[in-house]
């Protein structure tokens, strides 16, 4: 049986002004019909390029030095640019990552839909859009009609997603490529997502290739998964066994990166001596202007308490409020409230004063973003110690703290990874010897082994200072494996404040319950 | 510097712009001393006279050599767009820079005033002024600084918040610091590379609007060689001579360039990504 | 978008329009110390300064002038000039109406000539084409208005004799010699503005093809005909529209420049007729309805823009 894709010792390279940079090392992989094949690997591993390379969108710099990419019995690297219009979206589908940029903003979305089905399937307008609405209302669009009409701006990402894959489906293509579709969406949309594609996929026999940096999800939607690493590929197994059975050490490395909520990481108990007590706080954004109203605050009277050492995690979606408690806390939002800390009453920013700003540190998500780009990192490391009389003599010790060589200090910002900036500023709120450290998303932007090392840093340092951790996260299991108690926040409001250990039992708020069904624990 | 002048020179188009900047810069400080000729020394024989061996670029209408007052002429164009560009840039960041800092509705009718100065033309504006200020270079200097701080304004402020709004500040913030610290160390670092070359950028429309006040006689005043006036002065006699028009004219289009070419080329060099 | 939004936009364009005739007049009548002096000159008589304060109200407060003045244009009266004796307010609008038959010439031109060659520089990025395309635009910016025109003049009036150099001849009345009056300073103006527009829609092509709508489309199949005419044209085109009503500034400040070389009785000219003969009212109106063209023109554009882009909604 010919298989709906096969790739055959592919070898490709980028040419830069450095010389050629090789991206995908001999790679060889088959897909089956009706097969979903995972392809697991960390940002840089090539997995992307891959998919490039199948859909013929390669980068003018790219070089293809070997190998061969089929599709069933063709040969994708000869086709004319006239072949490929009619292979792209007919034979070989594509479901990309962010569906809010993936559709023109421009358009209706009846009119993206309908004009693939006419580029396609050879049909008229009035045909296209009487299958358009039928298509749109079998990837559980409510109104399919009204939505034909409306623009990309005026639906949800989740829905935007449904239209992609509504589209990607019309055709009835061989094979369908999956890049991430859910990386860019929230938890629970996402995981909506994965079960209309487990739907589709048993209704139509499509066969995938579904590319992903998480390795629990892959192994809950695909038959069989291939890691790639360093643009090789380390290993290929069947979904249920990956897991259980890792067999080269690159894949047991990934494996043991994944959060398990099982798998808790702290085993000492927090003490019961309150460090910060909230009540009622309300986050506010922007006054009202001279032509527009306030907007509502971003937090409905939350009231939550960190205690001495404690790791308190912090749950929600985006546009939870989640963000905006840490912004409180740290005297960057307009708020109500009252935050009682060392037994001061804080009801306002300006009542934050410097022993506060001392003992309470934060860590922003974005590294990127968090180090100013026109310092050095001695400089950006000496500010706390200056601010809060430490030396700056400490400096080779606060980065050998975050385990980088004494070295950086000389580095510009734009000269480290992501995840050595995210050390550096954890060596910047550590500078200050805090007594409560707010992590904002931190490891988000991460791959999950630099997460698995950073949380493990974080957790070290805890242990050497007695530092408490107000975590928030959107990663469920990421949180239970590390946090004495956990509240977790819905549109402004926190439906729920439980030990950790409580979290398996019944009586969590149902939106919990919800969220804890769409985090992917790992199969096997 | 000598890092960021390297990186400057390393493409085209800044070594270009730095190549005629320089030339520029001679003409402006020993054009008196090397031009062939005195400016403003009239020879009835040789009105007219084209491009040759005797004037390379050729004789007005009194015969004076026009490479001559070109050179003598850069100084009385060239530092009047500077200074021009450097006040106005500088009034515009000040103000930018302190609406995006005041904030709220301040900053609301802080822009919205300045946006309705900009609905007035800059060479309207700069015209108005000279007209009531009186003709003359000074004058004119004055009107361009003016005519440019609203839109210079505009520029810093939106620089200015997008780095008030980057996590380095809020960090700042967060741990304390003062708002003199916030303000010279965090932000304006990050704020003057835009501001740098958006004022480079700048000085080419300066020295185009330089010459046009003095083109229309509100600018720089006879028998001066301001490049503009030379230009306005050798219209009449175009036919005749058509040297006497394009030489400034392609001194104005290559200075203007030059301030260009820089623009761009700093913002390729102040960019620190590329120090890798 | 609502009407709310239209309403604000509306009330923002006033407040511009009162912001502008307050500068306008502070410039022209506050600022200078004696402004009868200053337009009377050195040899005026007591009684004519005398007679001329008391005709402007130059003796009570600067927001007393400011006030009477701003109610008398207010009702459309702009007051006598001080050069011709005629109502200055119809003089300035039939002038007015020759401007911006050169300037909607002008824009139309650029359209015609800036947005294929902008496209055609994105698509060939980096060829030849690009490279002499992204010259032009650079030289076509370096170039001061009045040089260009006195080159265009020279080459297509002076040696060429293809197009009359200077005057002004109503299209309306002989439509032929009209439109070759009108040639080169329509050009002269629309050099700058290609090269402007030229650059934007070069550069806003490169982005909308960059952008992974573009690439989605290309990806789903679409032959590259409708990705570039369906998909990307109309993305790349809508700024265009916010450029045009933003270069309304540069057109009507070079405006002022081409009519004077041009000779051409545009409102342009009479402001440097007035300027030159401190014919105060002239002055104050010409400035005044040349901003307020412009606030309206800008406030147009912006509307025509949130009518066309279906993403803009203003609540």
């Amino acid at each position: 049986m010919i298989p709906a894709l096969a790739v055959k010792n592919y070898t490709l390279d980028y040419a830069t002004a450095a010389g050629p940079v090789r991206v995908l090392h001999d790679i060889s992989l088959q897909i089956g019909p009706g097969e979903v094949l995972g392809l697991v690997g960390e940002s840089g591993s090539g997995k992307s390029s891959l998919a490039w390379a199948l859909m013929r969108h390669l980068p003018d710099n790219a070089r293809e030095i070997a190998g061969s990419l089929h599709l069933g019995d063709i040969d994708l690297q000869r086709l004319s640019p006239r072949e490929l219009t009619r292979i792209r979206g007919r034979r070989l589908g594509m479901v990309f990552q962010d569906p809010s940029t993936s559709l023109n903003p421009t358009l209706t979305i009846g009119r993206q839909v309908t004009e693939t089905l006419i580029q396609h399937r050879g049909i008229k307008q009035r045909e296209a859009d009487v299958l358009a609405v039928d298509l749109l209302s079998h990837v559980e669009l409510r109104d399919p009609a009204a939505i034909m009409r409306r623009y990309p701006h005026e639906i949800s990402g989740g829905e935007k997603q449904r239209v992609i894959i509504a589209t990607a489906f019309g055709c009835r293509p061989d094979i369908i490529l999956f890049d991430e579709p859910t990386t860019a969406l929230d938890v629970i949309t996402g995981a909506r997502i994965l079960e209309l594609f487990a739907r589709l996929r048993e209704e139509t026999g499509v066969a995938a290739l579904y590319i992903s940096h998480d390795l629990a999800l892959v192994t809950r939607v695909a038959d069989r998964v291939a890691v790639l690493k360093h643009g090789r590929l380390v290993e290929q197994a069947p979904a249920a066994e990956i897991f259980r059975a890792p067999r080269h050490a690159d894949t047991q490395a990934l494996v043991q990166a994944v959060p398990r909520p099982e798998r808790r990481l702290i085993h000492d108990k927090s003490s019961d001596e309150v460090l910060l007590a909230a009540s009622d706080i309300e986050v506010h954004y922007g006054r009202a202007t001279l032509l527009g109203h306030a907007p509502p605050p971003a937090t409905k009277r939350i009231g939550l308490d960190v205690r001495a050492g404690e790791i308190l995690g912090l749950v929600g979606e985006s546009g939870s409020g989640k963000s905006s408690v840490a912004r409180a806390l740290t005297g960057l939002a307009h708020f109500s409230g009252k935050v009682r800390f060392d037994n001061r009453e804080i009801t306002d920013a300006r009542d934050m004063n410097a022993a506060y700003r001392r003992d309470v540190q934060i860590i922003f998500q974005h590294p990127d973003s968090s180090l100013n780009p026109r310092q050095k990192v001695s400089e950006i490391l000496s500010r706390p110690l200056k601010l809060y009389g430490g030396n700056t003599a400490e400096i080779p010790r606060l980065l050998e703290q975050v385990r980088l060589p004494t070295s950086f200090a000389d580095r510009w910002p734009h000269q480290l990874s992501g995840g050595q900036k995210q050390r550096v500023a954890i060596a910047r709120a550590f500078a200050a010897r805090p007594k409560l450290v707010i992590c904002d998303e931190i490891t988000a932007p991460l791959d999950v082994s630099v997460q698995a090392q950073i949380i493990e840093l974080l957790l070290a340092l805890r242990a050497a200072t007695g530092t408490a951790f107000l975590f928030i996260t959107h990663d469920l299991n990421l949180i239970r494996q590390i946090a004495h108690r956990i509240a977790v926040m819905r549109r402004g409001e926190m439906v729920d404040l439980l030990p950790a250990e409580d979290f398996d039992a019944e009586h969590v708020h149902p939106y919990t319950r919800e969220l804890m069904a769409a985090s992917p624990v790992p199969v096997g | 510097m000598i890092e960021l002048f390297v990186r400057l020179i390393r493409r085209p188009q800044g070594l270009v712009g730095v190549t005629l900047l320089a030339l520029i810069a001679v003409a402006c400080l020993f054009g008196q001393a090397l031009a062939p000729y005195a400016p403003e020394k009239i020879d009835f024989l040789g009105r007219f006279r084209p491009p040759g061996w005797q004037n390379w670029l050729g004789a007005d209408q009194f015969g004076r050599d026009i490479l001559s007052r070109l050179m003598v002429g850069a100084r009385s164009t060239v530092p009047m767009a500077l200074i021009a560009t450097f006040v106005g840039s500088a009034a515009g960041a000040i103000i930018g820079v302190g609406s995006a800092y005041l904030g709220g509705r301040t900053d609301e009718a802080i822009m919205r005033t300045n946006d309705a100065v900009m609905a007035i033309p800059g060479l309207l504006l700069a015209l108005l002024l000279v007209s009531t200020l009186g003709n003359g270079a000074g004058n004119a200097v004055i009107a361009i600084a003016v005519a440019f701080a609203p839109g210079m304004a505009r520029v810093t402020r939106s620089v200015a918040l997008n780095v008030r709004n980057q996590d380095y500040v809020k960090a700042a913030i967060a741990r304390g610091e003062g708002a003199a610290w916030i303000i010279f160390r965090e932000m304006l670092p990050n704020v003057m590379a835009p501001i740098v070359i958006e004022s480079t950028i700048r000085v080419s429309f300066a020295v185009m609007l330089f010459a046009t006040l003095s083109f229309l006689g509100v600018g720089a005043q006879p028998p001066a060689s301001e490049w503009g006036l030379m230009v306005a002065d050798a219209r009449q006699y175009m036919y005749q001579a058509p040297w006497g028009l394009i030489v400034p004219a392609a001194a104005i289009a290559l200075t203007a360039i030059a301030f260009n070419l820089l623009g761009d080329g700093l913002r390729d060099a102040l960019n620190p990504k590329d120090e890798r | 978008m609502s009407l709310a939004w239209f309403a604000r936009r509306l009330l923002l364009m006033v407040y511009t329009v009162i912001v502008v005739s307050m500068l306008v007049f502070a410039i022209t009548q506050v600022l200078p110390a004696d402004a009868a002096q200053s337009l009377l000159g050195e040899n005026a008589t007591p009684e004519m300064l005398a007679a001329l304060r008391a005709k402007l109200g130059l003796g009570a407060p600067a927001w007393q002038q400011y006030l009477r003045w701003a109610g008398h244009v207010f009702t459309g009266d702009f007051g006598i000039s001080m050069r011709t004796s005629q109502p200055v307010g119809p003089e300035m609008l039939s002038a007015l109406s020759r401007s911006l038959l050169l300037a909607a010439s002008s824009i139309l031109v650029t359209l015609v000539v800036a947005v294929p060659l902008g496209v055609v520089a994105a698509l060939r990025q980096g060829r030849l084409a690009d490279t002499g395309v992204s010259l032009i635009a650079y030289l076509g910016v370096s170039l001061p208005e009045f040089v260009t025109a006195t080159l265009l003049a020279l080459l297509l009036a002076d040696t060429l004799h293809w197009l009359p150099a200077t005057g002004y001849v109503s299209p309306l009345e002989h439509f032929g010699d009209g439109i070759s009056h009108l040639a080169l300073p329509v050009l002269t103006i629309s050099v700058i503005l290609i090269a402007h527009v030229m650059r934007m829609m070069r550069s806003e092509t490169l982005d909308v093809l960059k952008s992974d709508y573009i690439r989605a489309a290309r990806l789903k199949g679409l032959p590259e005909r409708s990705v570039l005419f369906r998909h990307a044209l109309r993305n790349a085109l809508l700024p265009v529209v916010t450029i045009i009503g933003l270069d309304v500034g540069y057109l009507l400040g070079g405006i002022i420049v081409i009519e004077e070389i041009f000779a051409i009785p545009g409102i342009g000219r009479a402001l440097m007729v007035a300027i030159a003969a401190r014919d105060l009212p002239s002055i104050q109106a010409g400035a005044l309805i040349m901003a307020a063209t412009y606030a309206v023109t800008n406030t147009l554009a912006d509307m025509a823009y949130a009518v066309l882009d279906p993403r803009i909604r203003y609540d």
